[in-house]
């Protein structure tokens, strides 16, 4: 057993450490928002540095400030990520709930598109939607929504199958209740954590998809590069020794993944009754 | 499986390779046999000029029947004689006897025929839908019939490399039997092609007999030049300011520009037949084109953006035999850019440092492609120059096909340009451009423009073409530069840099085309190392 | 019965195909980018209409799609699938020469990971809660957290750049023909894009493992043999190592499709000429047909992988063997 100093059980942990991811993800948006237009303004006397004192991730070859991009592009990557994710996890409830409650063709046909859309290795299913969107930011948010919600449509399902052979349900239902009903009422407060988990723990494998994609060239946004379109850029500066150029930004996306994972893993701990008071 | 035996069976062999790998011989230097080229993009569809291959100039396997020499002047190649006959539909040429292809096969005329009849039909990217027919008289003449009067279509004999009729078909361009100086010896798809001499070349034997092409990304390129492993390197300007020991930096004038175009109709509303909005309101007075053409410091965005690689453009065709010099003006003068808006009645009544007329300000957005850093560097920085004398250009990147599908006709975009033809000059500043109109996106129409450009076509020579070309841009009174209409701000021409082994003499390079990279082969016949 | 098992397996790779070709090429046909622009790209100004409708001819462009469909369909079926737009080869004959080169690149790091992974796992399982157990945790879970990209970069930046020990790009040494290439300059070259799918790619089946092996060690058979006086080391060896090592094979096996996903970014990173760089190339320049033919392609591989860890489960598994009878 370990000894923790500050007495704190291990929900008041959890919360902190969740608090603690938020504050860090304010920290980004708000930096990215008070930054405004810096990143994008060239100044061609300052061009290629290295990190130093004005600027702690160096400047790029039109002079621009690599700390103030790698944040910019942080906050981009987040929102990509953010709504891509939450798309497909609205996908994968809506799908996995009909597919438990809807009678059997209706969960056939939803498990046979589940087994369609993990067919393809995931990146190629990325590039293939990304293609048919023609590109762009609209087209990555797109095919990373499109691609990510069969796993967790099948958790819930399974979810799902497994209350509906519960003695409540069996008794709501014999009571009169609608299936409609039953599902609003009774799966759906339940399978909230689930989802709010499952949708927690997408966000870093959409926000890293998202980078791959971009970073292959796929979804140039227009306005201000996110993270993989950053580390695309630097990939022809490598040789010539600017590290900082891959280095930092890439850091601030592998930071950034963690964070949601630990922060889903935390909500996790919380809201499993079992694993709560300990 | 554990730990150990991890180590002997997996991380022990691998540490040995890792260290006991052999180091490739400097062989530029000591052994001067092959010549290892990193140029460019490969070429994916094969050497097969009916598909395109060469178009840019020189298709190296396979020769052509009449060539640029390093001046642009227009040399004779495979063919003896080139008329055009009065009504200028048909090219009567007489080829030389006693080429053979590198199979021993003799080059006669029915090749050329085949040549120029199978690449009007095979859908690649050389276009000669011009050609009505070309047939052969006997063997060693050609006529080639014309639908229309066009002296560009000289061009095509200029780059159309002429393949044999008996060995040609759908997997000619992985095996392309030519008569040219060099022949593939082997293609490893996606890493290098191994090319060789060809003993049985016509004209003067190159004294390199074998030839490398590596294929690579830009920055593996310069880390095997680090090595010692490359004797010529094509490198974007922005990387040619570092040191490679034992290589020169090579710097080629080239024709490849990049400018503005600028919207020349207001936006009455009007949509061309597939649907994309026309006319920009405040690009479709003069006054602000020139001005923005005055006020450019066109040397510092090449000191700037190009590395100092490059020279500043006032037109489409910069320094090649067509251009007229009269076009040529003083820029970086940001008074006389405020003058003439003054003039116009271009005030900054509000005192936002933006000026207006009539209801309007003088703001537009610049498009740039968002894949290309340099046409991105030029937006930002032209965009810096014009704030001061009070307009606003906002740069904005933008997906190509978003450009060119939806935004080309109604906002500014950095495009680029430059060939060897003056058919570009036609396309992008004759007014009867059919849709899709990617050429003259701005929709210039000069009667007077028009009427010289067509002329020039109908030219019975080559030059007696030149001075309606050059009448075209300016002819005194009017014309589509920017002392006439002012109907682009060109910017600057890009210089096209390699590190070239200092060991190697490449003799004089023509002025390069758009895209750059293989166009620097035109004269690799003659090339030759010069160290012992 | 095995053949029952083969043949429903077939009957599923059918509708599979079936079904993802159908959708790709719906999806494909969607899409805005113009195919004759794609592929006339940077020659646009000299190509005229009237080229461009020979063009589209050539490429079949010109039909309806759902006649294109029907075509290229039927050609499917007879094992045509078509003509790459990019190489102007039949796309079989893009893919399978493309294949063969990342094979070995995918087949080495397959290897690696899952021999790193499992070892790895045990490891951590076996010393729970040790300092080493969370180290190794912290490193799959960072390696989860990490774009493939961007371990190859920092590699590259490492090892070829700085160090200079390893080759900067491609397959082979520059210059040298594919036969000229020894086998220890490929293993050369094959070393950072391997190693940097590898290090990415045991994250899974480090933690899978390592979860695995905590439940053998809490076992009634660990703890018997415990009781006996046998070390961790020694359970960990000799009686839990076949139950650990089944989950394990079987999750590598699944994995092949995170692992080509993988090979699409590292060769990126390593301008290695596999089958990877070919999709982007096919995406990005919008060949049609190669990109539709590399879609089926790495479905039959995913589901190649899915079916051989189904198969080992089913031959391995004495407890399946009974259920489904005799599979000798």
């Amino acid at each position: 057993m370990t000894i923790n100093p500050l007495a704190l059980d291990r929900r008041t942990r959890t919360m902190m450490v969740i608090l603690g991811c938020l504050i860090l993800f304010s920290a980004i948006f708000l930096g990215a928002w008070l930054y405004g237009e810096q990143g994008q303004v060239t100044n061609l006397a300052l061009r290629k540095l290295p990190p130093g004192w004005n600027q702690p991730f160096g400047t790029d070859w039109l002079g621009r400030d690599m700390f103030a991009r790698t944040i910019k592009g942080l906050r981009i990557s987040l929102e990509i990520g953010l709504a891509a994710a939450t798309c497909s996890a609205i996908i994968a409830l809506l799908l996995g709930l009909a597919a438990a409650t809807m009678g059997r063709i209706v969960d056939v046909s939803v498990t046979w598109l589940c087994d369609v859309g993990m067919a393809t290795p995931h990146l190629v299913l990325l590039i293939l939607i990304s293609f048919a969107c023609g590109g762009g930011a609209k087209g990555v948010i797109i095919a990373v929504a499109a691609s990510h919600w069969p796993a967790l449509t099948r958790v819930i399902r399974a979810e799902v199958m497994q209350l509906r052979t519960s003695d409540y349900i069996k008794l709501s239902h014999r009571l009169g209740k609608s299936p409609a009903w039953i599902a609003r009422h009774h799966f759906l407060p339940h399978v909230v954590p689930q989802f709010l988990v499952g949708l927690l723990l997408l966000f870093p494998h959409a926000i890293l998809h998202a980078a791959g994609l971009t970073f292959l060239g796929f979804g140039m946004s227009p306005h201000t590069p996110e993270i993989g379109t950053l580390l695309a850029e630097s990939m022809r500066y490598l040789t010539t020794g600017m590290w900082w150029l891959a280095v930092a930004p890439g850091l601030a996306l592998v930071l950034s993944a963690m964070t949601f994972d630990v922060l889903g893993n935390n909500v996790r701990a919380l809201l499993d009754p079992k694993t709560l008071r300990e | 499986m554990n730990v150990r035996h991890f180590l002997i069976g997996v991380a022990l062999p691998l540490l040995l390779v890792v260290t006991s790998c052999d180091r490739q011989q400097k062989v530029s230097a000591d052994t001067p046999k092959t010549l290892t080229l990193i140029l460019g993009e490969e070429n994916t569809e094969g050497f097969d000029p009916t598909l395109g291959w060469g178009s840019y100039g020189n298709p190296l396997f396979q020769s052509t029947l009449l060539k640029r020499d390093a001046d642009l002047k227009i040399v004779p190649d495979l063919a003896t004689d080139w008329t055009l006959d009065d009504r200028q539909l048909a090219w009567t040429v007489k080829i030389r006897t006693g080429v053979v292809f590198s199979d021993g096969s003799p080059l006669t005329a029915r090749d050329v025929v085949y040549t120029f009849n199978t690449a009007a039909k095979a859908g690649g990217v050389v276009d000669l839908s011009n050609l009505q027919q070309a047939e052969a008289i006997d063997d060693s003449t050609v006529i080639l019939r014309l639908k229309l009067p066009d002296i560009t279509f000289i061009q095509h004999l200029i780059t159309l490399g002429i393949v044999p009729e008996k060995l040609h078909g759908p997997g000619y361009g992985r095996k392309p039997i030519g008569s040219g100086p060099y022949r593939l010896v082997r293609w490893d798809e996606g890493q290098q092609m191994i090319v060789e001499a060809n003993d049985r070349y016509y004209g003067s034997k190159p004294s390199i007999k074998r030839l490398v092409f590596l294929f690579s990304t830009e920055d593996a390129a310069i880390a095997a030049a680090m090595a010692g492993k490359v004797d010529v390197l094509g490198v974007s300007s922005n990387l040619a300011g570092q040191k490679i020991p034992g290589m020169t930096l090579h710097v080629v004038k080239s024709v490849d520009n990049r400018g503005l175009m600028f919207p020349m109709v207001p936006d009455t509303g009007r949509k061309t037949p597939r649907g994309l909005a026309i006319g920009n309101n405040v690009t479709s007075d003069i006054a602000i084109r020139k001005a923005v053409n005055y006020a450019i410091n066109r040397q510092a965005l090449v000191n700037g953006v190009l590395d100092g690689h490059g020279r500043p453009a006032f037109g489409a065709v910069d320094d090649l035999p067509w251009d007229n010099p009269e076009i040529r003006f003083k820029d970086n003068d940001p008074e006389k850019a405020k003058a003439i808006l003054e003039e116009a009645g271009w005030h900054d009544t509000d005192g936002d440092g933006i000026r207006e007329k009539g209801g309007k300000k003088a703001e537009f957005e610049i498009l740039y492609n968002t894949k290309d850093s340099l046409r991105q560097g030029l937006a930002l920085a032209v965009s810096d120059m014009l704030r001061p004398i009070g307009i606003k250009a906002v740069p904005r990147g933008e997906n190509w096909d978003r450009i060119k599908d939806e935004l080309t006709h109604s906002f500014v975009v950095v495009y680029g340009f430059g060939g060897h033809s003056p058919l570009e000059m036609y396309k992008l500043y004759h007014s009867n451009g059919p849709e899709p109109m990617y050429w003259n996106a701005g929709f210039y129409v000069n009667p007077v423009v028009d009427k010289y450009l067509d002329q020039a076509l109908l030219a019975p020579s080559f030059d007696e073409a030149i001075p309606l070309w050059k009448k075209a841009q300016w002819d005194g009174k009017t014309g589509l530069s920017t002392p006439g209409d002012a109907s682009w701000a060109w910017l600057v021409n890009l210089d096209h840099t390699y590190f070239i082994n200092q060991c190697l003499d490449v003799g004089r390079s023509q002025m390069e085309p758009h895209g750059h990279g293989w166009p620097i082969t035109a004269n690799i016949d003659q090339w030759h190392w010069i160290c012992k | 019965m095995i053949t029952r098992f083969l043949v429903v397996k077939t009957c599923r790779l059918i509708l599979l195909i079936a079904a993802v070709a159908t959708l790709s090429f719906v999806l494909v046909n969607s899409s805005p980018v113009n195919p004759v622009d794609a592929y006339v790209g940077a020659a646009m100004l000299r190509i005229s209409p009237d080229q461009r409708e020979v063009i589209a001819k050539r490429w079949g462009l010109d039909r309806p799609p759902v006649e294109r469909f029907g075509r290229w369909a039927g050609q499917m079926a007879t094992g045509n699938l078509g003509v790459s737009t990019i190489f102007n080869e039949p796309v079989l004959s893009v893919i399978g020469k493309r294949f063969v080169t990342s094979f070995w690149l995918m087949a080495l790091a397959w290897s690696l990971s899952g021999a790193l992974g499992f070892g790895l796992g045990l490891i951590a399982g076996a010393r729970e809660d040790t300092l080493l157990d969370r180290g190794i945790r912290l490193y799959a879970y960072t390696m989860a957290s990490t774009p493939t990209f961007w371990v190859g970069m920092i590699l590259l930046m490492i090892f070829s750049v700085s160090l200079g020990w390893t080759p900067v790009c491609c397959a082979w040494p520059p210059g040298l023909s594919a036969e000229q290439a020894t086998q220890w300059q490929r293993l050369h070259h094959l070393l950072l894009p391997a190693l940097t799918l590898s290090l990415v790619g045991i994250a899974q089946i480090t933690l899978h493992t390592r979860e695995k092996t905590i439940q053998a060690l809490r076992s009634d058979y660990a703890i018997f043999a415990r009781a006996q006086g046998e070390s961790t080391v020694g359970i960990v060896f000799r009686r839990a190592l076949r139950n650990v090592a089944l989950p394990a094979v079987t999750l590598q096996f699944a994995s092949l499709g995170e692992l080509f996903g993988g090979a699409v970014l590292a060769e990126q990173v390593f301008a290695y000429p596999g089958l990877g760089r070919t999709t982007v190339e096919a995406g990005i320049r919008g060949d049609i047909p190669l990109l539709l033919g590399i879609v089926l392609f790495s479905t039959i591989f995913v589901f190649t992988g899915n079916f051989m860890a189904d198969f080992i489960y089913h031959l391995v598994d004495p407890r399946l063997r009974k259920a489904t009878g005799a599979i000798s």
